[in-house]
């Protein structure tokens, strides 16, 4: 419906703009920012136990302190604040609340007890010393298992167990086809618990306007109408005295998605004190208390014909959902994505799951890329090989034969999800070939063993969610998430253009991709755009910019503005020179009859009949201004999609692996910019190798986070990352504006799956199946021994 | 990440910091370069009342020929070691260890004496010193003294010097000219703390006969571990495929490593056998 097939500036990969500031250390960050004088500062005291009744808070040695403000505790926040609730309407779902500070119970290492007020953050640091809570402590559960057992504690009495949500889906006589195979495959993956880590921790700045009376709240938000909206909501006050910020933001990766208690309090504090009030959040705040993700258990089962085709799927699905309910995701969004896309590229008919999340005394679970994809794509992925080695077929092969095939597109999978368009089965080929995967089979000795180290290849087919609508976050009960975003473009006076997007760059680069989308629709020069975003009080309202939907929603919400600006430009000249509107054509920052460029006027000049600054009316009927809105709700989801091919070598001495090779083909239809594109693929990729290999929270079974530092929490370094060898494929959505597809999220979905493959295919030789990540040295080598004997 | 208040104490001479370090005892901590030391105090886990910078102490930075050995001062910095033809030339093992220790920034402020006197379980130095067979110099006003590795480190985080005193000097003995060392270790990632590592010198001759072999151990026990027993087993004998299987297993049986969320002691016992057979093996190649 929406194809567009003039673009000039898309497709060119023209340098950030931002590097100028941000590779040079100058981007302003929230902790960057001026403070105004009599400021704030916030620290937090943190429950030390996973389970717990609060006692007694005795806050007389902190307040004290001199430089010591004030310490307040849950209670005083009791009415002032109301607690999260993410009314997530979807059946099997059961609301729990959470107060943004605790009142009589704590649920998990790092949870707020008692904010401290003070004079500069090093006196609110000494103070969280001072506060003396007295606990007593209850039983704690931390792991699924345990949460499900029938002696475990009891975390929400409300809900008489520790389950939060339980969804079953089949489709029509899904027994009798699964009863009817031959082969039935089993397998069962665990995923370790991660989080995103992005550079910059959270933050917040709230700055109060005595004069009109209205709160700014500069915060580190992927979100910033949805904060606002949720500041609104839980603090009771009118929208419109709320402006939300952000200024530049390191990194997001969907944990700055979720609304967190400490935006909540610094503006109600700010009204309270009427003063400015600052947080900074420290990397072990982060890695306590943000949205952790995965901590899934996938119990799958696969029947398959003799021809290795797949006949119906089994799927059991436990997630950890962690103490509460994240705002406004809940644990709801891993569980449900996972269920949901594990059909993934396959023509899977007969399929049907069973998900089971828990609460437990652990870090509530939301968002982080991949969300869901790289859990369920490393159950079926895995699978795939099985199937190969059960049949002796090459997985490769096994893929091919149960790939949607290209005349079957616009596809609907067996939960109801439309494929608009894929490039499966040519994605696949083309990996296979610049991987030369055939060869390296051909070559492959039964052992694997080669120069002293086993070696293998691994394949992860995926398809990526991406700008999802309101009828995809309604289909999985998210009713605070819109779906649409929207832009205003304006033509200023000088004939230069300014584009007011209602998303939240989080170094993505949407300064510079925004603008070569509006430039290209506008026929102006790349540098004469000027983006705006992040900022409630500027931009129109919005979704956000999380789950690969910045591009789609907002690239596409900016194509359909720029196209109304154009016709009221071209209804202007069409007048001015007597000529049909649709005759002419926008280009080089000028207006002109198709075919006589000469004959035309610059933007400029029609800008300044548009903002009356000469002596030529507008067209009668037409408003003054030059000037567009658009709110674009793209379709429930748009497809991207991709293949990982990945070479690993374990060295059998200490159960290292080392990547060798990395191939990658991706098709995120319609591209903006590939460098930056690529960027995306490098920085997911780079981030699921690290879920793969070696990043994973640790709790004990009592609730204690072992490791939250980064010293302890491993993150995989530049000489971890082997270089990737990628290749494009552009297959143009024929559902959203533009064709785009999303992209953020593919090389984290790919890489886990490719990269366990590959692992499992080094050590098949042993007899060994790979089902857990991450893949550290210490497990695989305990695996090589049992392999042993 | 905001430390505890502290005093800053910024000393130009080594008398007035061993005055300093008189008069404020346990309450005081030495600031080389910090780049343990900063960390904790940011996360708390370590609140001193003083610090005692050697910064402006430039007469501690030095890499000088003292007797048979290398001295090296308690200001001189990891990347001095790195970039120093003396140290190449004389004592490679150290060298050839640098690249492990930290990353290149840190390397840049981070100092070896600091790095040793912090006596972290899993840092590559002090078991590059034990294998060095080194002598650590702890001064205090009430004069110096001379300590060995294994006298000097006491367990995790631990080392034996007196409140008063600090770590002035460690003095490196040279390697015998026909030494060859060999620095290996394993971690979960390529760059960043090991969970096993190991450093050897030894002299072989042309007929692969050992001799003045030294073996160091890091992450299997709370210290650094000097492998004697191992040693013992290599002097004087010829250097072949079975003797190494032999030693590397005698040597690692006994071994009682600690657990921890990256490894559990099982892992750290078999690693610590591999690399020996790898450190061993490389030196026969050579």
């Amino acid at each position: 419906m929406n194809a567009i097939d003039d673009w000039t500036l898309v497709g060119e990969s023209i340098l950030r703009r931002e590097d100028a500031y941000l590779l040079r250390g100058q981007g302003k960050f929230v902790d960057d920012l001026p403070v105004p004088q009599n400021t704030v500062h916030l620290g937090f005291v943190c429950s030390p136990f996973a389970h717990a009744n609060i006692t007694g808070i005795d806050i007389s040695r902190a307040v004290a302190l001199p430089g010591v403000i004030d310490v307040l505790t849950g209670n005083d926040f009791v009415g002032d604040i109301l607690p999260f609730k993410p009314d997530i309407k979807i059946e099997g779902y059961r609301e729990i609340s959470r107060p943004v500070v605790a009142t009589d119970t704590v649920r998990f290492v790092g949870e707020y007890v008692a904010v401290v007020l003070a004079e500069t953050p090093y006196i609110a640091q000494d103070a969280i010393e001072l506060v003396d809570v007295e606990y007593d402590p209850l039983p704690a559960v931390a792991r699924i298992e345990d949460a499900l057992d029938r002696e475990a504690p009891v975390i929400f009495e409300s809900l008489g167990d520790n389950v939060i949500f339980k969804s079953h889906f089949e489709t029509e006589g899904f027994a009798d086809h699964f009863a009817s195979v031959e082969h039935v495959l089993e397998g069962e993956f665990h995923l370790g618990r991660v989080t995103g880590v992005p550079i910059e921790p959270r933050g917040c700045l709230g700055v109060i306007d005595p004069v009109a009376d209205s709160y700014t709240l500069w915060t580190t938000t992927q979100v910033p109408h949805v904060v606002r909206t949720a500041i609104a909501d839980h603090l009771r006050l009118p929208e419109s005295i709320i402006r939300v910020v952000t200024p530049a933001v390191g990194g997001g990766f969907g944990v700055k998605s979720h609304i967190y208690p400490d935006e909540l309090i610094v503006v109600a504090l700010m009204r309270r004190y009427r003063r400015a009030v600052k947080w900074i959040q420290d990397r072990r705040e982060e890695l306590l208390s943000d949205a952790h993700a995965r901590e899934h258990i996938h119990r799958i089962k696969v029947a398959v014909d003799a021809e290795a085709v797949i006949q119906a799927v089994e799927l059991k699905l436990q997630t950890n959902g962690g103490a509460y309910a994240n705002y406004p995701f809940s644990c709801t969004l891993e569980a449900t994505g996972a269920a949901r896309m594990l059909p993934g590229p396959y023509r899977i008919r007969n399929y049907k799951y069973d998900v089971v999340s828990v609460v437990t005394n652990t870090a509530p679970t939301g968002a982080y890329r991949g969300t869901g994809q790289p859990s369920c794509f490393l159950a079926i992925e895995s699978m795939m090989d099985r199937i190969g080695r059960e049949l002796n077929i090459d997985p490769a092969d096994v893929r091919l034969r149960n790939l949607v095939q290209p005349e079957e597109f616009p596809y609907v999978n067996a939960v109801g999800v439309r494929y608009d368009t894929g490039s499966y089965k040519e994605s696949l080929e083309k990996a296979l070939e610049i991987s030369g995967y055939r060869e390296y089979k051909n070559r492959q000795p039964k052992d694997r063993l080669i120069d002293g180290k086993y070696r293998g290849i691994g394949i992860c087919n995926y398809t990526e969610v991406s700008g999802t609508g309101a009828p995809g976050w309604r289909v999985r009960g998210f009713a605070k998430m819109p779906g649409f975003d929207s832009s205003r473009v304006v033509i200023e006076p000088d004939g230069r253009v300014a584009v007011y997007l209602s998303q939240a760059d989080a170094g993505q680069g949407h300064y510079t991709t925004f603008a070569q989308v509006a430039a290209d629709r506008l026929g102006v020069a790349w540098s004469d755009v000027t983006v705006i975003e992040g900022d409630t009080s500027k931009t129109p309202f919005g979704t956000g910019t999380f789950a690969s939907r910045g591009s789609v929603v907002g690239g596409g919400s900016i194509i359909r503005c720029c196209e109304k600006v154009s016709a009221k430009v071209k209804r202007i000249v069409g007048e001015m020179l007597e000529i049909d509107p649709s005759d002419l054509v926008l280009s080089d920052g000028r207006v002109y009859p198709l075919g006589t460029p000469d004959k035309g006027l610059t933007l400029k000049q029609v800008a300044e009949t548009a903002y009356s600054m000469n002596d030529i009316a507008m067209p009668e009927g037409e408003e003054h201004g030059l000037e567009a809105t658009d709110y674009y709700d793209p379709p429930m989801v748009t497809m991207a999609n991709g293949t990982h091919v990945v070479q690993a070598a374990v060295d059998p001495g200490d159960g290292t692996v080392e990547i060798e090779r990395y191939f990658i083909v991706h098709d995120c239809g319609r591209v903006i910019n590939p460098m930056i594109v690529r960027g995306q693929i490098h920085g997911a990729t780079a981030q699921g190798i690290g879920e793969a290999l070696m990043e994973e929270i640790v709790y004990d079974e009592d609730g204690q986070l072992l490791n939250a530092n980064l010293l302890d929490y491993v993150l995989p370094l530049v000489l971890d990352i082997p270089d990737m060898e990628i290749a494009h494929i552009e297959t143009p959505s024929i559902d959203t504006v533009g064709g785009i597809k999303g992209t953020a999220e593919g090389g984290l979905t790919g890489a886990v799956p490719a990269v366990a493959n590959a692992v499992c295919d080094a050590l098949s030789g042993l007899g060994i199946n790979i089902s857990r990540v991450p893949l550290r040295p210490s497990f695989i080598l305990a695996q090589i021994d049992k392999a042993a004997g | 990440m905001k430390p505890a208040p502290f005093k800053l104490c910024m000393p130009e001479e080594e008398q007035e910091i061993l005055a300093l370090l008189q008069s404020y005892g346990r309450d005081a901590r030495i600031l080389a370069g910090g780049q343990s030391l900063v960390p904790l105090m940011n996360m708390r886990i370590m609140q001193p009342q003083v610090l005692i910078s050697l910064n402006r102490c430039t007469s501690l930075s030095y890499i000088n020929a003292q007797g048979n050995g290398i001295a090296v001062g308690a200001r001189t910095r990891q990347a001095e070691i790195e970039e120093s033809e003396q140290i190449a030339s004389r004592l490679s093992l150290l060298s050839k260890a640098m690249p492990y220790v930290g990353v290149r920034s840190s390397r840049n402020f981070g100092t070896v004496c600091g790095s040793l006197a912090h006596a972290d379980p899993l840092a590559e130095l002090p078991s590059v010193a034990a294998a060095l067979d080194a002598r650590f110099q702890l001064a205090s006003v009430r004069g110096t003294r001379e300590v060995s590795a294994d006298e000097f480190y006491i367990g995790a985080l631990t080392n034996c010097l007196e409140p008063d005193e600090m770590l002035r000097q460690v003095l490196f003995p040279a390697l015998p000219p026909n030494s060859k060392s060999v620095f290996v270790e394993v971690s979960t990632r390529t760059h960043g703390f090991a969970v096993v590592g190991l450093a050897m010198c030894a002299s072989i001759d042309s007929s692969a006969i050992c001799r003045d072999v030294r073996l160091a151990a890091m992450g299997v026990s709370e210290t650094t571990l000097r492998l004697r027993s191992a040693e013992a087993m290599l002097e004087g004998n010829t250097l072949s495929a079975e003797l190494i299987d032999e030693v590397s297993r005698a040597a690692t049986e006994t071994m009682n490593p600690p657990h921890d969320i990256h490894a559990d002691g099982n892992y750290r016992k078999r690693v610590a056998c591999t690399l020996i057979k790898r450190a061993l093996s490389e030196v026969v190649q050579r």
